[in-house]
This record gives structure tokens, C-alpha cells and sequence, in this order.
């Protein structure tokens, strides 16, 4: 159904894009509008609802203590998860997790792990022994295109908001989650010859690639992932990458900033 | 996390092995390696060994994951056990599966799936050993396994990573630069340059990120030549033999090529000469109506006059002497009569005939448009055709009409002049000196008659016809033969008309 929806869109999309528009009035760098809530989960250590759009993403964080893994004795765990739940889209289905959630879990999960944005230094109890596992949950509420950055905004916020629960465990006060990245991914899509920022579902639909930059606070590029089957110009590479940084220094400035500074 | 290596790149710009920033790990590549398969390569790279296996395009299953427009690419990336320092858990990882949905996207830009709807193509990858850099060394062993399979391809796929390591951004990362470097930059491309799939992960600076596609295109070109090398080993036949099948089969080419081209046109035009065929047909067909029902008129009418004038006319006068003058005088007259007469007569009628209706026909309607509308080159190859598509039809339909024609003319003149000629002669000759004997021998000359006149139309005929067929030179030799064959049945036009007295005598002698 949707993908008989793309195909007839297809023209006026393209014939948008075109003429420099969108399908919502958009211009190629806009995001459609962000509503970031935290804390929205009290029995999550760290929680956090983005909506960008109509796109629902709900990230909670919980913790656990564990072993650590053989190669990093000395560092906590992170393990990242996304779900694609049936309720957010008629075209999810109950099951195990598909290629496309596999893919995205990944993506979100490279972009925090490689910016360095959590200190698992911090999270090691004991060298060895036990350290802190970081469960980063998200769960889709609503597909309307553009998951992954939502995702990408919801994790890094629930985890600027997750309080290690330290006396749950008996090891003393509960402490802010030790956090030294704000990696922010953006993705474009390419439509036609035309990159743009944030594609709706229809966009998603229509276009051939996309490609998701993550990138951090010090304006380099953290993690990055080309998904769908057309090919991209070195030069469109080039040119997404500076369009995924200048926005998502952007986005870092307006909504992780001030969560920053309230901690 | 650098702890474990001091360096990982010397002073001199020397990476742990050996290489240096810009340099690839030594590749290998074997084609054909699996029987089962329908193409399959094996691939070392460093210490990197992969192996691929091709299968298809086949049927796809389940049934449900067919695409009705297209083959389905099916992307396995399988790591053994046994490939990594621990070992890894057998079956699909969340690793294994992203590699290979980005893998097969890589491929999709290239393989021509289009040509092969419902069909599934798999590509199944088995990491032997993995030394960093496997996806990489994957897909540019897939690439060659998909040739070998023979799938239709755009192009080569070619795959190099990039990384960053000391704070250098170096070729090809093996895996103690994978392990303690500071990013990773798989990209794989086409050999137009254009990028099919880009990961990425670490910590890279826009400027590191252009600096490294730099090496990676560099990359890409080396392993792209190892590639086809490899390619060529396999399927490359000597020089020498290939030089001469392929001018021949160019040239073989090149007829097949220009040969159906005029065909085409010429079809077209038998289009035409076919309705012109038609209207010729139709006409002679009214035209052999209409002389089937004069010519059993005619016959019995001459008959009857004949036998009843000669009867009477001889049995009174005639006589025994006279009778072989008659013979040899009748003889003669006749042929010579006959001679003239049918030679005039059938080249004036064929002459106003041909002139007539080919000319007419076909020096307005072939000049017109094959003169017109084909060139020089079309007109021979044309002819040639036309004539063997007007032979049947032509063939036919002259030999109708010029059977008609001369059986309504020469029946016409036959007429007269068997009327004048005998009447007259007879009637002098005959009235004279002939008695009363003659009827039997009358019958008996007849026969004679008969057979003598018939030669001499065979002999004339062919004559009378020459000049016609060479005024017709565009309808060529073939209409010609048609001419010739209408001709010899023409004869028995005035065969029939000839035989008229003497017949009831020839099939008198046979019946009895």
C-alpha cells in the first residue's frame, strides 16, 4: 500500500524538489519541529520522548550491574536496542527484529559508543569483576518518517538525564551518568539529485538513499551509515557530511545544551 | 586503548607491516572454486580469507519474498566460528546482519536484476579467517564471484576502508590498526567512482574524511586492476585465436546486421507489389470466366460450320487427285498464314498486352514507387525479391491472363481466318477439283492438320514473345519465365481453336 503511495507521490515530490520545495513547505535544511521531553519514565533511570514531526521515538535507559567484557576489564557496557513495535506503523510486524532495526540499532548505538559520549571508564565497579551495563531501549511510537535521528536525539537525552542508581546496589549516592559527548545524528536523503534534511515518510519512501552522519560537538563525524540501493557522488558525500554537521550543531545548541547545564 | 602497541606507525611512515599510508594489504584471488556453485571466488587479503559462492538467478523461496519486476539480491555474511582469536558464536549476529544488508545494497546500483523478475540471486560469504577489512574483502570477492556466475553486472564493485591511526589517516587497516585506531571508513564503489556503500565509525574531521576518499579512490583503483587481472586469467582467450574469429565474426555481424534492414523495407514494398499481384489477379480471374464461356461456344460453332461447309462443299467436287494437292497446299497456306499471322498477332496482342498492362501496372506503380521512393542500392536487391515474390504471383496471374487474352484474341482471329482462308481456298481449290471421296480423307488431313499446326504454335509462339520480354526489362527474367510458361499454356488457346476441325478426328482415333 505505502510503497503504491511512494510510486504515485513519486512525480510530485520529484517535481517539488525540482523547484527547490517540499512537500510541507520545507526548505532542504529544515527539520520539521522538535519537541524534546525528558524524565518522562520515573522507573527508568533515564528516560526521554522526542517528537520530530508526527514521528513518536521513546528512549529509556536502565542500568544493571555485570561482568565485564574480557578485552575491556575496566569498562562498563553498553547495549543498545531499537525496536521496530507494530504499534508505531501498519507496516511493522511482531517478530524479531528486522534488518532495517538491526541496522538503525547499530547506527545509534556507533554513534554514542564512538563519540565517547558515555564515560564507561566510570561505570567499572570493580576492574573485572563488575561494571555498570548501560541498556539503551528505544522503542518506537509512531513512524512518520525520519526514526533514526529522533532516536539518535532521544538516546543522548536519556542518557544526559540517567542517575546511576548507586544505592540501589549499595554503592552510595545516586550520581548523574558521567557523560563527555553529545553526538547528534542527522540524516539526508537523497532525492533526484537533491539532498535534503529530516525525510517524512514520503520522502523516505521516495528517495533512493540516505545517509546518516552522527557527528559530535567538536564538529567532527562520529559514525555514518549509507542505507538504500542508489549510489551517492563523492562530492554529494562531501556536501552531506557538511550539511549533517552545520544542523546538528544546531540541534546540540537548542536542545542538549540546556540539558547539560540543568544537571 | 593504545597501550598494547606503542605505535602503530614507525618514524619513516612505516605501518606494523611493512606498508606504508597509501599502501593495500597483497590481495589474491582465485575464480571458479566451487563445482556447486554457479560462480564462486576465493579471496585472500592480508590475512584475510574469504570465500563466496554465487547461486542463481533461481527460483526464489518462500514465494512471498519474489518481486514480480525484479530478482531479489540475497546478501549472506557469514563469519565461522573458528575465524576470530575467541571464538564467535555461530549464526546470524546483529553484526553480521548489518554487514549484510549494506553489502547488498552495495551490489544493487550494479547487478541487473531487472532481467530476471521472481528470481532470487545469493550471495553467500564465509569469513575463513578475519584479519580486519572483512566486509571490504567480501564484496570485492563477490564481485568477482557474480561475474563468474555470469549475472549481469554495470560494473565491477570494488571496496577498500580507510582509517585513522596515530592520528594518520592510512589504506586498508589490518587488525591491530582496526583494533587500536581511531576510526574505520569502509566504502565500496563503482568503477565510475561512485560510492554504493559508506560506514563509518571513530572520530574524523571533514578534512580527514576528504583526505581519506582520496586514499580509499586510490585504493579502489589497485584492487579494481587486480580484479579484471584476475578476471581475464580466467576467461580471457589467447590473442591469436580471438583475432581472427572476431574479424570473422564481425563481419558475419555486419551482413547479419545490414541484411535484415532491407528486408524490412523490402517487405513494405511486397506489401504493394502483393496488392498490385491482387488487382492483376482479380481481373484475370473475371477475364477466365468470361473465356471459359466463349471458348466451348466457339469450338462447337466452328465445327459445325466447318465440317458442314467443307462436307458439303467437297463431297461434291472434289476428287481423288486433288486431294494431295490439297494436302500439300493446305499445308502451306496454313503455315504460312498461320506463321505470319500468329506471329503478328501475338506480338502485336502480347506487345499491346505487356506494354498495356505491365507497363501500365507496373511501369506506373513499380517505376513510380520503387524508382521513387528506393534508391539505387534498394532497386537491385528489390528486383531480385520483387521478382521472386512477382514470380508466384506473377507467374500465376499471367499465365492467366495471357491465357486469356490470347485465347479471346486469337479465337477472335483464329475465327476469321480459318473462316477466310479455308473458305476461300477451299472453295476455289477445293470447289473445283474436289469429288466426291473427300470426306474420309479430309478427316485423315485434318488430323495431319492438327499436328503440324500444333508444332508450328510451338515453334511460333516462343518467337512471337521474345520482343515483349525484352521491352520489359524492369519486370526482369524472372517475369519473363513467367511470360514463357504463360506462353506454352497460351498455346492452348489456339491449340484448342486449331484442333477445332480435326479434333472430333484426334479423339476419334484415340477413343476408338
Amino acid at each position: 500500500m505505502s510503497e503504491i503511495i511512494a510510486t504515485l507521490k513519486k512525480d510530485y515530490i520529484y517535481n517539488l524538489m525540482v523547484k527547490e520545495k517540499r512537500q510541507d513547505g520545507r526548505g532542504f535544511k529544515d527539520f520539521r519541529d522538535i519537541k524534546l521531553e525528558t524524565n518522562v519514565i520515573s522507573k527508568a533511570e533515564g528516560s526521554a520522548k522526542v517528537t520530530l514531526g508526527n514521528t513518536q521515538v521513546l528512549v529509556g535507559v536502565k542500568l544493571q550491574t555485570g561482568t565485564p567484557f574480557p578485552d575491556s576489564q575496566d569498562e562498563g557496557v553498553i547495549i543498545t536496542n531499537l525496536e521496530l513495535n507494530p504499534i508505531a506503523s501498519p507496516e511493522f510486524e511482531p517478530g524479531p527484529p528486522r534488518e532495517e532495526a538491526i541496522e538503525m540499532s547499530r547506527v545509534v548505538d556507533r554513534g554514542i559508543r564512538e563519540s565517547g559520549a558515555i564515560d564507561i571508564k566510570k561505570l567499572c565497579i570493580t576492574v573485572g569483576e563488575s561494571v555498570w551495563i548501560v541498556f539503551i531501549d528505544v522503542h518506537i511510537l509512531n513512524d512518520d518518517g525520519n526514526i533514526i535521528d529522533a532516536s539518535c536525539l532521544a538516546a543522548i537525552a536519556a542518557l544526559m538525564t540517567t542517575m546511576v542508581p548507586n544505592e540501589q546496589q549499595g554503592l552510595g549516592e545516586n550520581v548523574p551518568l558521567a557523560m563527555k559527548e553529545m553526538p547528534v545524528g542527522v540524516t539526508v536523503a537523497k532525492i533526484g539529485s537533491k539532498l535534503m534534511l529530516d525525510p517524512s515518510l514520503d520522502e523516505e519512501a521516495v528517495c533512493e538513499t540516505k545517509l546518516t552522519i552522527v557527528s559530535s560537538s567538536d564538529g567532527s563525524v562520529a559514525g555514518m551509515q549509507k542505507m538504500g540501493s542508489a549510489p551517492l557522488a563523492e562530492e554529494e558525500l562531501f556536501e552531506a557530511i557538511d550539511m549533517a554537521i552545520e544542523k546538528a550543531e544546531e540541534i546540540r545548541a537548542l536542545y542538549l545544551e540546556g540539558l547539560a547545564k540543568s544537571e | 586503548m593504545n597501550d598494547k602497541s606503542d605505535k602503530l606507525i614507525t618514524d619513516d611512515g612505516l605501518r606494523l607491516d611493512g606498508r606504508r599510508a597509501d599502501e593495500i594489504r597483497p590481495m589474491k584471488i582465485e575464480i571458479g572454486v566451487l563445482s556447486r556453485a554457479d560462480g564462486s571466488c576465493y579471496l585472500e587479503w592480508g590475512r584475510n580469507k574469504i570465500l563466496v559462492g554465487v547461486f542463481g538467478p533461481r527460483e526464489a523461496h518462500p514465494r512471498r519474498s519474489q518481486r514480480a519486476d525484479s530478482a531479489v539480491i540475497r546478501y549472506k555474511y557469514n563469519m565461522a566460528s573458528f575465524s576470530v582469536e575467541d571464538r564467535a558464536r555461530p549464526g546470524p549476529s546483529r553484526r553480521s546482519i548489518e554487514i549484510s544488508k549494506v553489502s547488498r545494497e552495495a551490489f544493487e546500483p550494479v547487478i541487473m536484476a531487472e532481467l530476471f523478475p521472481k528470481t532470487a540471486i545469493d550471495i553467500f560469504v564465509e569469513v575463513l579467517q578475519a584479519d580486519a577489512g572483512t566486509r571490504t574483502a567480501a564484496i570485492n570477492a563477490s564481485s568477482i564471484a557474480l561475474a563468474d556466475a555470469g549475472i549481469p553486472m554495470k560494473g565491477l564493485i570494488t571496496a577498500c576502508a580507510f582509517g585513522k591511526v596515530d592520528g594518520q589517516v592510512v589504506l586498508d587497516l589490518n587488525k591491530e590498526e582496526d583494533n587500536y585506531g581511531e576510526a574505520d571508513f569502509p566504502v565500496a564503489m563503482t568503477q565510475d567512482g561512485e560510492i554504493t556503500l559508506v560506514q563509518m565509525d571513530g572520530h574524523l574531521t571533514p578534512e580527514e574524511i576528504k583526505k581519506g576518499m582520496e586514499l580509499v579512490k586510490k585504493g579502489c583503483k589497485e584492487i579494481l586492476a587486480i580484479q579484471q587481472a584476475a578476471l581475464r586469467k580466467r576467461f580471457e582467450t589467447p590473442v591469436e585465436e580471438v583475432s581472427e574469429e572476431k574479424v570473422i565474426e564481425k563481419e558475419a555481424k555486419k551482413e547479419e546486421l545490414s541484411a535484415p534492414k532491407t528486408a524490412i523495407i523490402v517487405e513494405e514494398e511486397h506489401e504493394e507489389a502483393r496488392e498490385i499481384g491482387a488487382e492483376i489477379s482479380e481481373e484475370s480471374a473475371e477475364a477466365s470466366i468470361i473465356a471459359s464461356e466463349v471458348i466451348p461456344d466457339f469450338e462447337e460453332d466452328l465445327e459445325e460450320e466447318l465440317e458442314e461447309e467443307l462436307e458439303e462443299e467437297l463431297e461434291e467436287e472434289l476428287g481423288e487427285e486433288l486431294e494431295e494437292e490439297f494436302e500439300e497446299e493446305l499445308e502451306e497456306e496454313l503455315e504460312e498464314e498461320f506463321e505470319e499471322e500468329l506471329e503478328k498477332e501475338l506480338e502485336e496482342e502480347l506487345e499491346k498486352e505487356f506494354e498495356e498492362e505491365l507497363e501500365e501496372e507496373f511501369e506506373e506503380e513499380l517505376e513510380k514507387e520503387f524508382e521513387e521512393e528506393l534508391e539505387e542500392e534498394l532497386e537491385e536487391e528489390l528486383e531480385e525479391e520483387l521478382e521472386e515474390d512477382l514470380e508466384e504471383e506473377l507467374e500465376e496471374d499471367l499465365e492467366e491472363e495471357l491465357e486469356e487474352d490470347l485465347e479471346e484474341e486469337l479465337e477472335e482471329d483464329l475465327e476469321e481466318e480459318l473462316e477466310e482462308d479455308l473458305e476461300e481456298e477451299l472453295e476455289k481449290d477445293l470447289e473445283e477439283e474436289l469429288e466426291e471421296d473427300l470426306e474420309e480423307e479430309l478427316e485423315e488431313e485434318e488430323a495431319e492438320l492438327e499436328e503440324t499446326l500444333s508444332l508450328e504454335k510451338e515453334n511460333i509462339e516462343p518467337e512471337a514473345e521474345a520482343e515483349p520480354e525484352v521491352e520489359e526489362e524492369e519486370i526482369s527474367t524472372e517475369t519473363a519465365e513467367a511470360e514463357e510458361e504463360g506462353e506454352e499454356e497460351k498455346s492452348e488457346g489456339p491449340w484448342k481453336v486449331v484442333k477445332d476441325p480435326s479434333e472430333a478426328g484426334t479423339r476419334g482415333e484415340k477413343d476408338e
